[in-house]
């Protein structure tokens, strides 16, 4: 194995949605605040600021049991359009580094920097300026970690957090990550976390000290991987171009929907809102997937293929419609939809002689085919609009009125 | 039962029914053979319920008429692997015995009456054709008939006979081939036939001579064929064929005459380069010149060029090369001629007097 060199980065900004709140609010500064969906909606935290995780609060947690845990705790509704444009202009200090960036979510990505070492320096200069340069343009505070991997750089920001700044040099991997436990791990969760305590692995280190066989014959090739972790051994490389393989949008309802209209209002809302992210990166997608919730938790998902990949809002909630149709009616929780099996724009398509529709008449076929062609550029034209004048510019008319949906619903 | 016969003939016989005769069944008796001995011939049927076979061979000497039903495959691989001239056929309560020489074996029947009745060719209303015309056909449109995906109906050939023209059509909605031959002494009112592609390969299977003819008998939900042996009749595909005739270009703003076995080179060469799951290859025409290109995201780039006699304005359109390539396999002249409006529009190939290959273009939006 080549030896591995200081390249890789992973900058995690500190409780981003909540510094986003509290840098264009200062009066919260100080205060423990939170941003995600409200309690009587059943909403959950979707991040939390310092302060308030002095009190136990964390993203993923019911806001009724943060407000429990914290009566004080300021709780915020999302206001992704400022987190995107933060994120935005964050993304672009790393672009300005490096053009090897792995975005991993809004405010999260890996770097690889090797070879920008006389542009830039070496990966701990480099590390610091961006750091620096984000506070500048966005008063945002990151936490960076530099590492020979990817898994060791996400673990260093992690060691240091908020405001942190960790190089994990390659003669101290070993002291490092002994120590930790287990559970540091990428891929390692809490069911995995237990077997290993069984086996009397508790820390990193008791996992390395393991033979390969041993953890293999355990876990199966999830075994490999987490050994080879455990041993500072990962292969991954920063991958600018990762494939996206879905696009999706669901909302668990404040109250349970019953009402089949509403419903259908909900699944067109969410199929604009995906198929507007699916052209905005350049895709289009195969396959829907139906996912719907009923107030027991029993979760139940319909899945339908296209003779043809479609970014066109209407087309994948006809589909969307189709699947409702399949599932047992009754109150539901929670609804969302997904794209997957998808292909990028620029794909060369073979065209057909009679149009996409598999049961339908010509005429109907020929139909088809110039109403996607039109919808195609009565779309592009849309996505102008809504580019230049945001989101809810341009919307159907059962969706007026209707707040702009938010990626993942809290 | 006893019937002697030519080893040859029989294996031969045998070998076209199980071609139909599925390997397995839920209906086991339809995994054999049915084999009638008359006064002075054998037949042998075959049947999957969706084509069935008759094949008749004379010069037999018969013993005993009567009628069995045995293994196909194994009656197939027994005759085949014996030696002799002539072999016997003799059948004896449930057993039938064949022997060959000194070699015997003794198969187990089927009760004769449990096995479906199969049609019988009838030589009234019948349109006659040679052989080897009807084989061209089929091996001009066949290949263009939807295998796995697709409408029902385009996976078969649309056979029609209108004014005193024999066409056949297949389409698998991304291309679509078209080829016709005049007909003499056609009988009134043939319904468009279409014909399940493996019914069609039989039909083929069995024409010996190219110049002898053949008889075709359209009925309502099946198609039935006779050669001097064979007898087939397929069920038809019952559904709408696509309205074929509304797609093929009928005038076209570009038009290219250029040598069959030149393109077939340049095609196959620049196809080389390009990718697996989406392969194109683009022409761009030009006045004198026609030159292909190809690219894969992974591969490289491949550029070929061949002088055509072109006048007109320069244009381009990509195709799937391995479509193309089809077509001009079946091609039945030295030159052929493409025609084409723009690079989303159909490209039309003329390949034969009678003969039209439909491909559609592959587009990339950007």
């Amino acid at each position: 194995m080549k030896t591995a060199a200081l390249h890789t980065l992973h900058v995690d900004m500190d409780a981003f949605y909540a510094s986003v709140e509290v840098r264009d609010n200062p009066d919260l500064a100080g205060k423990p605040v939170c941003v995600g969906g409200p309690a009587a909606g059943r909403g959950v935290i979707s991040a939390a600021s310092y302060e308030a995780r002095t009190f136990g609060v964390h993203s993923a947690m019911p806001t009724s049991v943060a407000q429990r845990l914290c009566p004080n705790l300021v709780i915020l509704p999302p206001d992704f359009e400022r987190y995107t444009e933060a994120s935005r202009q964050i993304m672009s200090v790393f672009q300005s580094y490096t053009p090897l960036v792995e975005p991993l979510s809004l405010d999260e990505a890996f770097l690889d920097v090797a070879g920008c070492e006389r542009l830039h320096g070496d990966a701990i200069k480099i590390g610091r300026a961006i750091k620096r340069d984000i506070l500048r343009e966005t008063a945002l505070v990151a936490s960076v970690g530099i590492a020979p991997s990817k898994f060791l750089a996400k673990l260093a920001s992690d060691l240091d957090k908020p405001d942190g700044f960790r190089v994990i040099q390659p003669d101290e991997v070993r002291a490092v990550i002994d120590p930790l436990p287990v559970s540091k791990i990428f891929g390692v969760g809490e069911r995995t976390a237990k077997r290993l305590a069984a086996m009397g692995i508790a820390t990193v280190g008791d996992l390395a000290s393991r033979s390969h066989e041993e953890v293999v014959k355990e876990f199966g090739a999830s075994g490999a991987w987490i050994h080879d972790l455990a041993h500072g051994k990962d292969a991954r490389r920063v991958n600018p171009r990762r494939e996206e393989k879905s696009h999706g949008c669901e909302r668990t309802f404040a109250e349970d929907v019953n009402d089949q209209d509403e419903l259908r209002v909900y699944l067109l809302q969410f199929s604009e809102e995906v198929a507007f992210g699916l052209r905005g990166k350049g895709l289009r997608g195969r396959t829907v997937t139906l996912k719907v919730r009923y107030p027991d938790f029993k979760t139940v998902t319909r899945t339908k293929s296209l003779s043809a990949a479609t970014n066109l809002g209407p087309r994948i909630y006809s589909v969307a419609r189709e699947l409702l149709e399949r599932v047992r009616p009754g109150p539901m929780r929670l609804v969302g939809i997904q794209v997957s099996n998808l292909e990028d724009v620029r794909v060369p398509t073979q065209t057909t002689l009679f149009g996409e529709l598999d049961s339908a008449g010509d005429d109907e076929r020929a139909e088809w085919q110039a109403a996607t062609k039109k919808l195609e550029r009565a779309t592009a034209g849309i996505d102008k609009l809504r580019r230049k004048f945001g989101k809810g510019a341009v919307v159907s008319g059962s969706l007026l009125g209707r707040p702009v949906p938010r990626g993942r619903d809290q | 039962m006893k019937v002697l016969c030519d080893r040859e003939k029989l294996r031969e016989g045998l070998a076209i029914v199980n071609n139909v005769v599925p390997a397995r069944s839920p209906k086991p008796i339809l995994e054999n053979v049915r084999v009638i001995v008359n006064d002075s011939s054998l037949q042998l049927i075959g049947t999957d319920l969706e084509v069935s076979v008759r094949y008749s061979i004379d010069d037999v000497k018969v013993g005993d008429p009567g009628v069995t039903v045995i293994p196909a495959r194994v009656a197939l691989d027994f005759i085949r692997d014996l030696t002799s001239e002539t072999v016997t056929i003799d059948t004896n309560d449930n057993v039938c015995t064949i022997t060959g020489g000194a070699d015997s074996c003794e198969l187990v029947t089927m009760d004769a009456d449990e096995y479906p009745v199969t049609p019988t060719f009838e030589d009234k209303d019948t349109l006659t054709l040679q052989g080897g015309t009807f084989t061209r056909l089929v091996g001009q449109t066949a290949f263009a008939a939807a295998r796995e995906a697709g409408r029902y109906a385009m996976h078969g050939v649309l056979i029609t006979v209108q004014d005193d023209n024999l066409q056949m059509v297949a389409t698998d909605g991304r291309r679509l081939a078209l080829s016709s031959t005049p007909v003499q002494d056609v009988p009134a009112d043939i319904p468009p036939a279409i014909v399940p592609t493996k019914g069609l390969q039989m039909f083929c299977r069995v024409i010996e001579d190219p110049l002898s003819n053949i008889k075709i008998k359209f009925g309502t939900n099946q198609i039935g064929m006779k050669t001097k042996h064979a007898e087939i009749f397929a069920r038809l595909i019952d559904g709408d064929y696509p309205r074929y005739s509304e797609v093929i270009p009928t005038e076209c703003k570009n038009s290219v005459e250029a040598n069959t076995q030149m393109i077939e080179r340049k095609l196959r060469l620049v196809a080389n380069v390009t990718g697996d799951e989406a392969r194109a290859v683009r022409l761009q025409i030009t006045p004198g010149q026609m030159e292909f290109f190809g690219h894969s995201v992974g591969r490289g780039e491949a550029h070929a060029m061949m002088e055509i006699d072109y006048k007109g304005e320069g244009s381009d359109i990509a195709f799937n090369p391995d479509y193309v390539l089809d077509g001009m396999k079946n091609a039945e002249r030295e030159t052929v001629r493409l025609e084409f409006n723009d690079k989303t529009s159909p490209g039309k190939f003329s390949l034969g007097e009678n003969y039209i290959y439909i491909v559609m273009p592959i587009t990339v939006d950007v």
